[in-house]
């Protein structure tokens, strides 16, 4: 992630830039400055707000757009990843919910032969504050300042952001790496990139219940010699075993880790882990100087 | 979602896997089904034995309090709604197959070993498990399979394959995410069957599997999260009967946020909710549907409502509460609503000009400590 594919001028296209929700969420992801190039869409909008292509592959000829975001219908996903990868887009970012997981298994495997990076499903998306988002992540929670922050959640990571951004700590980079148990980008994945980059100065996770990502997280913190001050915030403590609490990865099962083995496993990597929203923001707030 | 293991079962069984003979009860009438048999509580989680939900019925007298008995259990916050008869199986040497995700490489695992019936987390099972990844699909899966196949005694090679055989085909026909036999029962004579049967389905492909689809919407009583999700569009799970704190909130995060941080205050939620403001679309049903079912806990005493509206707009959704309000006489528990971000001045003055029926917050500490102090002191409930 360090290189140059999340440039804050990287040339993106909207997959899907005509539907209801496509098409308003261009609109502000323009107003935040965002290098929109294109739109791919099969249906034509007089009203589009950006030139219009029927396919990934005519949108990168005329633009050199090396970076797409996806606001297509969850079954269709995977054959817009594919449509994607197909026409050398080298990092693309889903936000529907409700992607099938054999279909992000696919995509997954394809992104991974083709080297290309893919966020989501099921994420709000990521952003550079004051610089570009691609998604939706909410513009109240964004300021530009020093933390990295992931997250698995969109609302609590909004809800935490908001409050940190209040106290004077806005981010770097903000990327939502989604609530579903298969997805392209890992909290794993972007420990090199926030422990190399300079500007970072301190990591917030927003994890919860479900898999072993937050297991892995502190595996690859404790690889990468990060020492720089991590901050985590759990949800899920109390959620229902053998039922599926909202987001799809976050269903509790054997084989799965518990919050106190998360807790455990980033502690041992020397992270803070807080019990509370507020207490998150009181931890970030006694350690790192706003900005 | 998990299915119970009735519904497991069955599909074992239209896979050409071998289970016991089983019927499902869900009353404790007079059951016709031969005796001796087992009853098995139908949960979707583990420690069903442990927590008296499997037992053996000897003879019809039994039968009827048995049944009722375990109809009547708690089983991990579960209610026990129905129960599986199954015929005993004649003592037999256990084993245990599975297959599953690697979420993080992308694969697909399958876990074998020559033991079962046990805990597979215990640390003695772990050491005796032996596993292999594959491709996501079925030929690279059955090709992994056949690798592990020689480090197994010569007596369980041939039921494991033909196990595997129907399985494997089934994983990816249902779009699994786990399917899990433990016990696989090894009989004398060379034959197999499956002892118990974990099979957790994807929900994202409900639109495509319409078998599954058909299963949750022939018993939405034994799945009730997901035949709401799959009927409505949001997500409602009761937690806790005797809560007394109702939540309408939105954000599954959040939410489970909100649920953990109520708990370690001392309090009891009677739900988590995550109610998918974006789906409203101007009509107040959603809205209303829930404060019926958070005003129908028995013990509910405040009410939290959490509206961080980064996407959506305050305005639009404040008129939408005031009907669901309207629509719900029944509620008389007070109502805390935090809501803060767009259109923040404006759903203020909805709310001023409809007489400020509800309290306002928009810092979410304040109104956590407002609700459960309303908790404490609200005569309803």
């Amino acid at each position: 992630m360090a290189d140059a594919f999340l440039a804050p001028d990287i040339a993106v296209l909207v997959q899907g830039a005509t539907g209801r929700s496509g098409r308003s969420q261009t609109a502000q992801m323009v107003a935040y400055g965002t290098n929109i190039v294109a739109g791919v869409s099969r249906r034509d909008d007089p009203e589009a707000v950006i030139p219009l292509f029927k396919t990934c592959a005519e949108a990168v000829r005329a633009t050199g757009a090396t970076a797409s975001v996806v606001f297509v219908p969850p079954l269709d996903v995977l054959a817009a990843i594919e449509e994607a990868i197909g026409a050398g887009i080298k990092l693309i970012v889903t936000v529907a919910e409700g992607m099938p997981v054999h279909d992000a298994l696919k995509a997954k495997a394809a992104a991974r032969e083709a080297g290309i990076r893919w966020v989501g499903a099921s994420t709000p998306g990521l952003a550079i504050p004051g610089k570009m988002k691609m998604g939706f992540l909410p513009d109240v929670s964004l300021a530009p300042g020093g933390l990295g922050v992931m997250s698995k959640s969109g609302t609590l990571s909004y809800e935490v952001c908001y409050r940190l951004v209040e106290r004077g700590f806005g981010q770097t980079l903000w990327v939502g790496v989604g609530g579903d148990a298969v997805k392209g980008t890992r909290f794993a994945d972007l420990v090199p990139f926030f422990a190399a980059d300079p500007a970072t100065t301190g990591i917030v996770i927003v994890g919860e219940i479900g898999g072993s990502e937050e297991e892995e997280l502190a595996d690859a913190l404790i690889a990468a010699r990060c020492g720089k001050p991590v901050f985590a915030l759990l949800a899920g403590r109390s959620a229902l075993e053998g039922v599926t609490m909202g987001h799809a990865g976050a269903l509790m099962s054997a084989h799965t880790g518990t919050i106190g083995t998360k807790t455990a496993a980033l502690r041992q990597a020397g992270a803070e882990v807080a019990p509370s929203i507020k207490a998150l923001v009181e931890a970030v707030s006694r350690r790192l100087a706003p900005g | 979602m998990m299915l119970l293991e009735h519904h497991a079962k069955e599909l074992l069984a239209q896979a050409g896997v071998a289970v016991p003979a089983g019927v499902l009860v869900t009353q404790a009438g007079a059951a016709a089904f031969q005796f001796p048999c087992m009853a098995k509580a139908q949960v979707p989680v583990g420690g069903r034995g442990k927590a008296g939900g499997i037992v053996r019925i000897n003879d019809q007298a039994e039968a009827q309090p048995t049944i009722a008995r375990i109809l009547g259990l708690t089983i991990r916050n579960h209610p026990v709604r129905a129960c599986r008869l199954e015929a005993l199986v004649e003592s037999a040497a256990e084993a245990y197959f599975s297959l599953a995700f690697d979420a993080d490489s992308g694969s697909i695992r399958i876990l074998i070993a020559a033991e079962g019936g046990v805990d597979i987390e215990s640390p003695a099972m772990r050491a005796k498990l032996l596993q292999v990844s594959a491709a996501p699909a079925v030929a690279p899966a059955q090709a992994a399979l056949e690798t592990l196949l020689p480090s197994l005694p010569l007596a369980l090679r041939g039921p494991m394959s033909e196990v595997a055989a129907r399985l494997i085909p089934l994983f990816f026909a249902t779009e699994a995410v786990l399917i899990e036999i433990n016990p696989l029962f090894i009989l004398a004579d060379g034959g197999w069957i499956a002892g118990d049967a974990k099979i957790l389905t994807d929900d994202n492909a409900l639109p495509r599997q319409p078998a599954l689809r058909a299963l949750i919407e022939h018993y939405p009583e034994l799945y009730p999260e997901a035949a709401l999700k799959l009927a409505q569009g949001f997500d409602f799970v009761q937690l806790d009967p005797q809560g007394d704190i109702g939540l309408v909130t939105t954000g599954a995060g959040l939410s489970m946020q909100l649920v953990d941080e109520i708990i370690a205050r001392g309090h009891r939620p009677f739900n988590f909710c995550d109610i998918r403001t974006g789906g409203f679309k101007g009509d107040p049903s959603r809205l209303i549907q829930v404060l019926k079912w958070v005003a129908s806990g028995p013990n509910v005493r405040a009410i939290l409502m959490n509206f961080f509206a980064g996407n959506t707009n305050l305005a639009e959704l404040v008129p939408l509460i005031l009907l669901a309000l309207k629509a719900v006489p029944a509620l008389r528990q007070p109502i805390t609503l935090r809501m803060t971000g767009n259109g923040l001045d404006a759903a203020r003055h909805i709310l001023a000009s409809a007489g400020n029926p509800i309290h306002v917050e928009t810092d979410l500490e304040r109104a956590l400590d407002r609700v459960l102090t309303d908790a404490k002191e609200s005569p309803h409930g």
